[in-house]
This record gives structure tokens, C-alpha cells and sequence, in this order.
């Protein structure tokens, strides 16, 4: 009994959408953080103009993953920047850091719910009613002037009782990742619109209400798994400070991914991609032959680097070298893993397996929902598929010169 | 760029009782059992299922598929069917606008084929169309974009066909609809949409439609056609300053 990988296919899509933020509580999130966003705005700065807040991260990305804290699902992480209008030149890092602090503490709500200053950010806790409650980090930024990229930002590091600068370009980020998901997005976006509105039909009136941002690819669903499947296999082990982080994650397989319209196509083919690099670790230095093979690549003095897509100077790989290259290791231990977990069992295993697998690499309280779409069950007629008809074409016909 | 493969896969596996074979002309032919639940808004939902042949042209998605119904279940007397056997599913143009909504194999049978059978069987159970229906032949072609552009007359219609095959879009030109207006102050959204969503083939089909249509009113001296509008048809008929079309329709 092997597993049919078109089910197969529609249950990590189905898992993947499970751990993903539900469209009420994406609706919840928005209207919390836009508040926060009016609040920082209207704020007295020492500059001219209003601040810029925006959302950044797997947020913006659409790649949200409900994260597992101490081995229970626990609440949803929002970051947004805030930006103020400040040529850097004007300012020091703790400054601006201190403003935007200063300004959360100003209201009386947000205080109580601010916790304890962050390395780079400000975090707001927001308990809610249903139990699934948010993290909203607010990282201060100011522009960066004199650089590459016209939308890259300079954001501050608390380190003891000093701040220093560091650059980030989240935005730009955003816009590589749009640019590689922009194909899948035109075919799937109305079919998913269609069904996000008729589930929903009190939150939108109709298909062109539903926004873009809910709306997920083959390749946004395939980083969800593959979080979600980092985050259970390092969770409370040994490996946990080495466990890859979510940036690189996103950037290989946003970079591997070839347009395959399902979720398992999409991940098996990014999986042994991925698979083929593992050599690098025993070797020192490999030179490229393909066109992917700089993507994960080793610097003469043994050293990793992953570039930033959008700042190729920044280098998401800076610390796998360190402790006998353990980052690397876990890493490719968890292509391994996932290529084990995720995409051997279909063909291989049977049913029963697989789904003692799934339940131990993605969660139980996820996976039990739709096992049933694997697991065998009597044949049953299926049901037709339901179809939203909106303004469609009307009918037309052959030049019948039978007047009329 | 489209990824055939792909998107079969993604039909097949909403449309279980379909399946796929590739003749030796490497056209691909998907046929079986078209099983829905339709759900229109402010109507009646209709389930039923028809047997139906899709054939995907090799030049696909610049040429959309042609779809048969082959069970039998359409009435000889239902007009919208070609003489081939092929479904009138709507003008071109208005084919390729909603097919742009979600280009894909699954769009084409979502988006166009299932609201067509839908229509059908309202029409079936109540004598009418439930989405309105449109005139056949060039006077449809002609009906569609009097009722996209808000037109009055005929004459408008073809001048703005004529526009399209000649230029394309130009916010700078005069409008065609006569108001004596720059395009983009007056019909220039309408016109950008038709002619982002319009390919050298459905243009030429809508201007040999078209014209066809006119000149059967115009031997009868029923219409007459203003003179910048004759040169223009004069200048392309002589396949002068034409951006698109290759072959020579007249
Ligand atoms: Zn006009």
C-alpha cells in the first residue's frame, strides 16, 4: 500500500495552512499592529515628516508559522519597523532606539503590555480572548543613506549598555520574495480567493475584497513545512542553538523553487537540491559547475557564505564555521531529515508509518485533522468539486444567417 | 511561460473524473466526466456532470482550448455551438479577460466551461439565460464592445476595433468614440483593458468579424461610414502601418 502523492500532496497544504495564521485572526493582527502604527506616528520626534511602519518578516512574506515554545504551540510573532525620518548622521543608535521606547511608554495600554527592551526591539504581548495571542516586535530603524539599495534601513543593537548600528533591508527582501513568487501567485490567487470568501463571506463581500496577503504559493506553504518540521526536530535537543534560522530557510528554497504548482512537488524537488550541497561539508572548498551551485557556497579560508538576495555583502552564513562548522552539520543533518520525514515515506512506507512520522515531525494536534486524506478509507463517492461563479462570460454563437 | 505538467496535475486533482492523453500531433486531449456544484451569486446552485473532449492546442496559452460536449446532453436546438461540434463559450475577447483571472488549465474549466454548462442547464430548466446571452457572429462582436465601451452606435464599436488593430493603445490619440477627447481623458481604461488582454489572433478574429458584419449593412445602404474611418479601413485593409498582424484577412 503505498501513499498517493496527490493526497499526500493536499495534506501538507492542509498542514501547512493549520499552522498558519487564520484570516480572522490575519484581520486581528492588522487592526492591532495599524494601531500601534497610528500611535508611533503621531508622535513628537525630533525631525520633520511622520514615521514609516510597515510589517516585516515571515508576516509580510506570507510565511507565518505558529511557533512551538518549551513543546506547546504558543503565540504568533508580528515585526514591524518602524522607521523615523532621521538622516543617521543626525542620530546615534540609542537614540533612536530610546525615542520609539519613550513613545510606547506614552500610552497607557501599550506600557503595561510592553516587556523588557529586546536587543534590537520593543515587544508589545498581546493576550487575547481565543488564547492565541501575538507578539508584536517594534524595531526602531532610520534610513540608510549612501547605500545599494534605496529601501535599506539602519537598525540599532543593544548590546550591555551600548548601541550600535546594524543593516537590514527588509523591504527589498519583500520584493525579491515577490519577484520569485510572482508566477505561482497569478495561477492560484483567484481559485484561493474564491475559497477564502465563500468560508468567510461575513469578513469579505465579495472575491476582489479578499487582500493578496492571504493568498499562498506552493513555495510559501513548502517554508512552512520546512519551519515547522525545523522547529520540532531541534526543539529542547541538544542541537537547538544551532538549528537553521528561518532566513536562510526562506531564501534557499525561495531561490530553488521552479514554479511546481503542489506543495509536495514543490518540496521534494527543493529537498534534493538542497540534498546535493551536503558535500561542501567535507570538502573545503568546492568550486561551482551549476547555475544554483553558488547559492550555498565555501570561501578560501573555509568559511560559509549564503548571501542576502538583495545585499550580497551580508552574509546569512557568517557563523557556520564556528564550533567545528556545528551550524552547517545541523543543517544539512535537517535536509537529511526532512528528505527522511517528508518525502521518502511516499512510495515506501505504508500508511500506518507515515503517519506516525507525520505525527512526530509536524505535531499531532496538526497532522490528526487530515490523516484521513492518506490513511485509506472506504471508497466513497467523492464530492464534485464546488465552483464560485462570478461574472462570467456570456454565451455566443456562430453566424447563423437565419435572420433571426 | 507555462508549465503544462503542472497544471494537469493541479486539474486532474480537482476534477477527478477527467484524464489526459497526448495525440501524435502533440495536442494534448483531456476528456472524461466534468462533475461540479455550482454556485452562482444571487442564483440557484446547479450539481451536474458532463462528458465532455478538451483538446489543448500546442500554442497554448496563446490559443485557448477548444471543449465538445460528448454525452449528448445538450438540445440540437440550443444555439450556442459551433457547426464543429466545439462550445460557443463567449467572444474571444471576453474569453481571455476571465481566463487572465487564473491562467490555467483549471481556470479555463472554472472560470469559462463550468459557468457555460451552468447556463445551460438553467436555460434547460427555465427557458433562459441566466448571465444574458450575446448576439452571434460579427453583430456579438459588435454588441460586446458598444456594451463594454457604454457606445451608442455600430459605427463606434468598429472604430474602436479599428483602433486596437491599428495602434494598440494611445492615451495621445484622439478618442474613437468621437467625443473629440484624448484616450486617456475619455474611454482610456476601458480601452488599456481591452488591449492588454487582446493577442494578434483574437484582434484579427474581431476585426474580420466586424468588418464582415458592416459591409453586409453597408452594400444594403443601411449604414454609412464617416471618411476618416473608410481610409483608416482603406489602410488596413491595404495591410499598411500594421503593428501586429501578418497574414492578410481582406
Ligand atoms: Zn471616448
Amino acid at each position: 500500500m503505498t501513499i498517493d502523492k496527490r493526497r499526500y500532496s493536499k495534506l501538507l497544504a492542509k498542514v501547512a495552512e493549520d499552522l498558519d495564521i487564520p484570516p480572522s485572526k490575519y484581520r486581528d493582527a492588522v487592526e492591532r499592529y495599524q494601531a500601534v502604527g497610528r500611535w508611533l506616528e503621531a508622535g513628537e520626534y525630533p525631525c520633520a515628516g511622520t514615521p514609516d511602519i510597515y510589517p516585516q518578516g515571515s508576516f509580510r512574506l506570507g510565511t507565518v508559522v505558529r511557533p512551538i515554545r518549551h513543546g506547546v504551540e504558543s503565540d504568533y510573532d508580528i515585526d514591524l519597523v518602524c522607521q523615523l525620518p532621521i538622516p543617521r548622521h543626525l542620530t546615534d543608535a540609542g537614540s533612536v532606539k530610546l525615542m520609539v521606547g519613550q513613545r510606547i511608554n506614552e500610552h497607557d495600554v501599550y506600557r503595561q503590555m510592553r516587556d523588557k527592551e529586546g536587543k534590537r526591539c520593543w515587544t508589545l504581548q498581546y493576550a487575547e480572548k481565543d488564547g492565541i495571542g501575538f507578539h508584536l516586535d517594534i524595531l526602531p530603524a532610520v534610513p540608510k543613506k549612501q547605500s545599494l539599495s534605496a529601501t535599506a534601513i539602519s537598525i540599532t543593537n543593544k548590546d550591555g549598555n551600548t548601541y550600535r548600528w546594524s543593516t537590514s533591508d527588509p523591504k527589498g527582501y519583500a520584493y525579491w520574495f515577490d519577484q520569485k513568487n510572482r508566477r505561482a501567485f497569478d495561477q492560484v490567487q483567484w481559485e484561493q480567493k474564491q475559497l477564502i470568501q465563500s468560508r468567510a463571506a461575513g469578513v469579505y463581500a465579495s472575491v476582489e475584497d479578499v487582500p493578496d496577503q492571504l493568498v499562498r504559493t506552493p513555495l510559501q506553504r513548502t517554508i512552512q513545512i520546512f519551519k515547522r518540521h525545523r522547529d520540532s526536530k531541534f526543539n529542547g535537543s541538544q542541537r537547538t542553538k544551532h538549528a537553521p534560522i528561518s532566513i536562510i530557510i526562506t531564501t534557499l528554497t525561495a531561490q530553488l523553487y521552479s514554479g511546481e504548482l503542489d506543495v509536495f512537488s514543490a518540496l521534494s524537488a527543493i529537498v534534493s537540491k538542497l540534498h546535493a550541497f551536503a558535500s561542501l561539508v567535507d570538502s573545503d572548498f568546492v568550486h561551482g559547475t551549476s547555475q544554483t551551485s553558488n547559492l550555498i557556497s565555501r570561501t578560501p579560508d573555509g568559511k560559509w557564505y549564503i548571501g542576502n538576495p538583495v545585499n550580497p555583502e551580508e552574509n546569512f552564513a557568517d557563523r557556520w564555521h564556528e564550533d567545528n562548522h556545528a551550524r552547517a552539520r545541523s543543517f544539512f543533518w535537517w535536509v537529511a531529515s526532512v528528505k527522511k520525514d517528508l518525502v521518502d515515506i511516499v512510495g515506501s512506507g505504508s500508511a500506518d508509518m507515515a503517519r506516525s512520522q507525520l505525527i512526530a515531525t509536524l505535531g499531532a494536534s496538526v497532522v490528526a485533522n487530515h490523516i484521513g486524506l492518506i490513511v485509506p478509507a472506504p471508497a466513497t463517492p467523492s464530492q464534485p468539486p464546488r465552483v464560485t461563479i462570478s461574472r462570467p462570460a456570456r454565451p455566443w454563437g456562430p453566424n447563423a444567417r437565419h435572420g433571426g | 511561460m507555462h508549465d503544462m505538467a503542472a497544471e494537469i496535475t493541479e486539474l486532474l486533482a480537482i476534477h477527478q473524473g477527467l484524464n489526459t492523453h497526448e495525440e501524435p500531433n502533440s495536442e494534448i486531449v483531456i476528456s472524461g466526466n466534468l462533475a461540479f456544484e455550482a454556485v452562482p451569486e444571487d442564483l440557484p446552485r446547479i450539481a451536474d456532470t458532463f462528458e465532455i473532449e478538451v483538446r489543448v492546442p500546442t500554442a497554448y496559452s496563446a490559443i485557448l482550448p477548444e471543449i465538445r460536449e460528448t454525452g449528448g446532453k445538450i438540445h440540437s436546438e440550443y444555439e450556442h455551438v459551433f457547426p464543429n461540434g466545439t462550445l460557443c463559450l463567449g467572444v474571444p475577447i471576453e474569453l481571455r479577460r476571465i481566463f487572465s483571472r487564473q491562467p490555467s488549465l483549471l481556470g479555463f474549466m472554472n472560470g469559462l466551461v463550468i459557468p457555460y454548462f451552468y447556463g445551460y442547464c438553467y436555460w434547460n430548466e427555465h427557458g433562459e439565460h441566466p448571465f444574458g446571452e450575446q448576439k452571434h457572429g460579427g453583430e456579438g462582436i459588435i454588441e460586446y464592445y458598444t456594451n463594454r465601451l457604454n457606445l451608442r452606435e455600430e459605427v463606434q464599436a468598429v472604430a474602436f476595433i479599428c483602433f486596437l488593430y491599428e495602434y494598440g493603445y494611445r492615451g495621445h490619440h484622439n478618442c474613437p468614440c468621437g467625443s473629440g477627447q484624448r484616450v486617456r481623458h475619455c474611454h482610456g481604461p476601458i480601452l488599456l483593458d481591452l488591449h492588454k488582454h487582446h493577442t494578434p489572433h483574437t484582434l484579427t478574429h474581431d476585426l474580420s468579424c466586424a468588418l464582415d458584419h458592416l459591409f453586409e449593412k453597408f452594400k444594403d445602404n443601411e449604414l454609412s461610414l464617416p471618411d476618416p474611418l473608410l481610409k483608416q479601413i482603406g489602410r488596413i485593409a491595404k495591410g499598411k502601418n500594421r503593428r501586429r498582424a501578418r497574414r492578410r484577412r481582406f
